[in-house]
């Protein structure tokens, strides 16, 4: 009875171990990676349009069907990355995600009040570097400090009335992204 | 001999329950409230998102709402705990906690939204219509109706997803907020 309870108490111990370790590890094998995903999905050259939820089609997982989305994948080693986009009336979200397309940061039409989009997405090293010498251009955006080197942005914009898609697909493909070179 | 049986069974009761405990934590958001049959999927940010939404998002690749941005409310099953099907009607009443802006959509059991002749794949808090009190009736049915209607599959499992953006209810959650009532109607 005892060596029953000893070997069972030793099996739940072993088992809370390979718990922990599946869930740590899965991350790290995990089968879908959404920056490669947007990779080959819209490619590297700035934002383009991800495939809206068409019915009976499906999207990239977890995008709201009430949105119009469009990304670019970026990555920091040639230099910041500087994102611009015009902005709707109605409800927007712009935001930045790591590799693993876990949030980071971002901005909504509330926060921006209006104004256009303009970010700059730079690394530890580089932020330091813009401080020392801030190009008068930059004065005015915000820098995103970017844990890594590569991360995707995400722009979505409300569908809110039909008749206003041509407008907000406008706002959607006047989003840029491009490295800007250390001065 | 005794002594290499035992050492078997345990390893094997170990990988079970270790392994099995795992996927049943990662197969589906399981870590916060849920208001009716609402489940509350917790915001994600990098930084404090725990290892089992991690675990879930890497298995899944979807693009998750941020901490800042809102609040994602999925539904599976009815009011009396029926699972949702396309093949019956559903009735969503009530209200919705305070957002600035919140959107409705029907997936099929595989994520895809269902055909409909009108495109339409969504209802937002800004198209739809409201009694003098605020609250609203949505019918979720695979043919048309008169009204605010979502169309969903004609045949197999459904889901609900309940999108709250810019909700205070995202940094602070509060279960005995009011959430729609999901109520099911006739069935083919």
């Amino acid at each position: 009875m005892m060596r029953t309870a000893a070997w069972l108490l030793g099996a739940l111990l072993l088992a809370g171990i390979v718990h922990i370790v599946a869930v740590i590890g899965l991350p790290r094998y995990a089968v879908n990676d959404p920056w490669r995903e947007i990779g080959a999905i819209v490619g590297d050259d700035g934002f383009a349009p991800l495939p809206r939820a068409v019915p009976g089609e499906r999207s990239l997982p977890g995008l709201d069907p009430a949105m119009v989305h469009t990304a670019c994948r970026f990555a920091l080693d040639k230099g910041p990355v500087r994102i611009r986009a015009e902005t709707t009336d109605g409800y927007w979200s712009l935001s930045l995600h790591d590799r693993r397309g876990m949030w980071v940061w971002g901005v909504d039409n509330r926060a921006a009040e209006q104004k256009p989009i303009d970010i700059l997405v730079a690394t530890n090293v580089q932020v330091a570097q813009l401080r020392e010498s801030l190009p008068d251009e930059f004065e005015d955006v915000v820098i995103v400090d970017w844990p890594g080197s590569e991360g995707f942005a995400l722009y979505k914009i409300l569908l809110s009335e039909a008749s206003r898609r041509s407008e907000i697909e406008a706002a959607a493909a006047s989003a840029r992204c491009t490295t800007t070179p250390p001065s | 001999m005794r002594f290499l049986v035992e050492l078997f069974a345990s390893l094997v009761i170990a990988l079970a329950l270790g392994l099995g405990s795992a996927w049943y934590m990662v197969a589906a958001p399981r870590i916060g409230y849920a208001i009716g049959a609402w489940k509350a999927v917790p915001a994600v940010s990098a930084e404090t998102a725990d290892p089992y939404t991690r675990a879930r998002v890497a298995r899944t690749g979807e693009i998750v709402l941020g901490a800042g941005e809102g609040l994602l409310f999925i539904a599976t099953h009815d009011d009396d705990g029926r699972d949702l099907d396309g093949a019956c009607d559903y009735r969503i009443a009530g209200a919705t906690p305070t957002a600035r802006l919140w959107t409705l959509s029907v997936v099929d059991a595989a994520g895809r939204s269902p055909a409909s002749v009108t495109g339409r794949t969504a209802l937002t808090s800004r198209e739809i219509l409201r009694d003098a009190g605020g609250r609203f009736e949505i019918v979720v049915a695979a043919a048309a109706r008169a009204g605010n209607w979502l169309p969903s599959p004609a045949a197999g499992g459904e889901h609900l997803f309940l999108r709250l953006y810019d909700t205070p209810l995202a940094l602070s959650p509060d279960p005995s907020m009011e959430m729609p009532r999901i109520t099911r109607e006739a069935c083919r």
